[in-house]
């Protein structure tokens, strides 16, 4: 306590040292009213996410903003974790049809129309949740969003459209295969979410999507593509009320109502601590991820861990500062050679998450970059600094903030917002929360997440050239059983 | 020739190259059966057994087959269809259900599999402990040099104002069964009169029996029993009179007999040493 108090004094002086007398204080709040907005200000100056429901459950979610262009699109909960192993890739599928033609729209005349507006149309699946959106310019807001529910109510799946997709999705996956670290990713579920839906790929299997049939196809939009589970969602130069009048007329069809029980619950997913090698000599490189359960989307530790992972950073071999750098674990990997690139990553779904590092590197230093990162995970629970954590919190802020540039990434940000947590979390919230986050406690839940707690549940994976690798060390951990599973 | 080649068996198509039939006059040339071997279509249904297979890395299924004009031809399998095998014969109860949370029965998990490690952990040190002990005590003094170092007496061999003697460890052991007169007599000794005061009480544990190593602490020689002035030995060799108790009354011995440790195992028996 006194030491502390001398330190401080010390310092002080020091600093009044090196800079001499401080400019009059008046001179320095006239230099700063004159400057731009300041952080706080520019947060409590987004414009509000309003939300309104409409009588069949579809929630529609606009931010104004004035722009002359927007973004609209549907966010729908549905993905590969709704399905099961005979429908697997049914998602994915739907997807490449949704494009192909509504009933209103046959043919490539969708597609067309949509180009005829000067407007880009998008679409992705993940696991959780499915969205299309349309960018365009904010005065055919109303025609979008007929489009949209045209694609999302009526497609038109025809047989011949079918067979086509077939071929192009198995090229696709011939190509996804070549990306180690999907492919990395993918196992990475599948090992750790063994025996339920959420080790299922996005994809799916060759087998399905050589056999999935018109009926499959249009039994999951049956069952998955309906209002309650879905989020009109837009962003830009729209006004929020003309947009709801817009879904009111085309997003209130027949079509959208679940048919009596056949709402779909989501199980929850078993996190299983196992590992999975797929190993071939031949590459040149090793893909890793490993990973413990996470927290799920609506967990206030996601803040804290994603401050972890801000700690712990990013690096690849493009990074100049050699090893000055800012994250104690590039250091220690450009030192001894350890990683081609690293990256930690907390991926949540509703009701679980995965929290770990992905790396790739040289086959023989594997194992040391293995014990380095581990190494870092129980620096974070004990002896992180005070500068160490501010700095990740003012990296982590900008990163929110960066995210959001440009009325689509709003978009998406609002569409997923509100399927995740139920409501869109402003960056004011995100900030306050971030801010409130002392070094103490956010070590108390990183240390249950990554040390205590999951000793016993770790995935690891590896792609490419394996050299010696134990992935059951863990340096604090006393031991680690229960990594095959059990 | 051809009587060698037909001997040769397996060797036969090596050999055969080097002879050639020759036609002769009345017989025609036989030419030799073409074994072409059956062509054994394959199977796809039957598992194709080859390393890969055998060993549990074959791609089942999934097979993408790729043949181009400036492309390498590729089979590939994709990753998408690697499915992780069902291991629930391996899982504990708690993590049977696919649905439930694993979260809940980590701690209980852990405890068994700490606790497991922890028993085995300390009957190992156990084991090893004793094994150890074992090898380096066999380096000690083995049971028959052991022996060597007790004597067990049966005491109903001598009787009473008898003293016998028996070597033991290289050394004259006495052990007398002394009558009621001589061990009053010698409880009513002076203690302070003595060169080496001890009370004869002290000295035995059963007053009938005295056991006393039998080497005259002054040179060493053997004492004499029942002779000398006390009633006890005699030490011939430079006149040292002990009595019925051991103790030195006269003479140029300084100290009393030695006393060695004995136990009475029962009635009878006394082990000395």
């Amino acid at each position: 306590m006194a030491a502390r108090s001398v330190c401080r004094a010390g310092s002080a002086a020091g600093r009044a040292l090196l800079w001499g007398p401080r400019p009059a204080a008046a001179l320095l709040t006239l230099a700063r009213k004159r400057g731009a907005a300041t952080y706080a200000q520019t947060l409590q100056n987004i414009p509000e996410t309003q939300v309104t429901t409409l009588e069949n459950g579809l929630r529609v979610a606009s931010e104004e903003s004035n722009q002359p262009t927007c973004t609209v699109g549907v966010w729908i909960e549905a993905g590969s974790r709704y399905e099961d192993t005979k429908t697997n890739g049914a998602a994915f599928f739907m997807e490449h049809m949704a494009f192909k033609g509504t009933k209103k729209r046959p043919g490539s005349a969708f597609e067309k129309e949509v180009e005829s507006l000067g407007a880009h149309l998008n679409g992705y699946t993940s696991r959780e949740q499915t969205a299309f959106y349309i960018k365009a310019l904010s005065k055919d807001m109303p025609k979008v969003v007929e489009l949209l529910s045209d694609l999302v109510q009526n497609c038109a799946l025809e047989d011949s459209q079918i067979e086509k997709e077939r071929g192009v999705i198995l090229q696709e996956l011939k190509e996804m295969d070549s990306n180690l670290a999907d492919v990395t990713f993918d196992y990475l579920h599948a090992t750790a979410y063994q025996g339920t839906s959420l080790a299922h790929t996005v994809e799916g299997t060759t087998e399905n999507i050589k056999r999935l049939t018109r009926a499959d196809l249009a039994s999951y939009v049956d069952i998955h593509f309906k209002a309650p589970r879905m989020v009109l969602a837009a962003a830009g130069g729209i006004s929020h009320r003309e947009l709801v009048d817009a879904a009111k007329q085309h997003f209130t069809g027949a079509p959208l109502t679940h048919k009596g029980d056949s709402v779909p619950t989501l199980k929850h997913c078993r996190f299983t601590g196992s590992e999975i090698r797929a190993r071939d000599d031949a590459l040149p490189l090793a893909h890793i991820a490993l990973a413990v359960e996470g927290p799920g989307w609506a967990d206030p530790d996601n803040v804290v861990l994603n401050v972890a992972n801000a700690i712990i950073g990013r690096y690849d071999r493009t990074f100049g500062g050699g090893t000055n750098q800012s994250s104690k674990l590039a250091t220690l990997a450009v030192k001894h050679n350890l990683c081609h690139s690293f990256e930690p990553f907390n991926t949540s779904y509703s009701d679980t998450g995965l929290f770990g590092f992905h790396f790739v590197s040289d086959p023989l230093s594997v194992d040391d970059m293995m014990f380095c990162a581990q190494g870092e995970w129980m620096r974070l629970c004990t002896s992180t600094t005070e500068s160490e954590v501010t700095r990740a919190k003012n990296y982590l802020r900008n990163a929110m903030v960066a995210q959001l540039d440009g009325t689509t990434r709003v978009c998406e940000n609002i569409g997923s917002h509100l399927l995740h947590y139920g409501r869109r979390i402003p960056l004011e919230e995100w900030d306050a929360r971030i801010s409130v986050l002392l070094n103490n406690s956010w070590i108390t839940t990183a240390s249950a997440v990554a040390c205590t707690g999951s000793v016993s549940r770790m995935c690891c994976l590896q792609v490419g050239s394996n050299g010696a690798v134990d992935c059951d060390r863990f340096p604090l951990a006393p031991n680690v059983m229960g990594t095959r599973a059990s | 020739m051809l009587s060698v080649a037909a001997r040769a068996g397996p060797f036969a198509p090596f050999v055969s190259a080097a002879a050639h039939a020759v036609p002769g006059p009345l017989r025609p040339l036989a030419p030799a059966a073409a074994h072409r071997d059956r062509k054994v279509p394959l199977d796809l249904k039957r598992p194709l057994l080859c390393r890969e297979s055998l060993s549990g890395r074959a791609a089942r299924g999934g097979l993408v087959a790729s043949a181009s004009l400036n492309a390498p031809a590729s089979v590939r399998c994709v990753h998408n269809d690697v499915a992780v095998p069902d291991f629930s014969a391996y899982r504990r109860q708690d993590v049977q259900d696919a649905s439930a949370s694993s979260q809940g029965s980590s701690d209980s998990r852990k405890g068994f599999s700490y606790l497991m490690t922890a028993a085995t952990g300390v009957a190992t040190a156990y084991v090893a402990k004793n094994v150890v002990t074992q090898f380096i005590s066999s380096l000690s003094a083995s049971a028959d040099v052991l022996a060597l170092s007790k004597i067990e007496i049966k005491l109903s061999d001598i009787p009473e104002g008898k003293n016998m003697a028996f070597k033991w460890r290289g050394k004259p052991l006495f052990v007398r069964h002394r009558t009621q007169a001589e061990i009053s007599q010698e409880a009513g000794v002076d203690v302070s009169q003595l060169r080496d005061p001890q009370h004869d009480l002290d000295r035995v544990k059963k007053p009938e029996w005295v056991i006393l190593v039998g080497v005259c602490t002054h040179l060493g020689c053997v004492p004499i029993a029942n002779a000398g002035d006390f009633g006890g030995y005699y030490c011939p060799c430079h006149g040292s009179h002990y009595d019925a108790s051991g103790r030195i009354r006269k003479g140029p011995a300084p100290l009393n007999l030695e006393v060695p440790f004995y136990q009475f195992i029962g009635d009878d028996t006394v082990v000395v040493g």
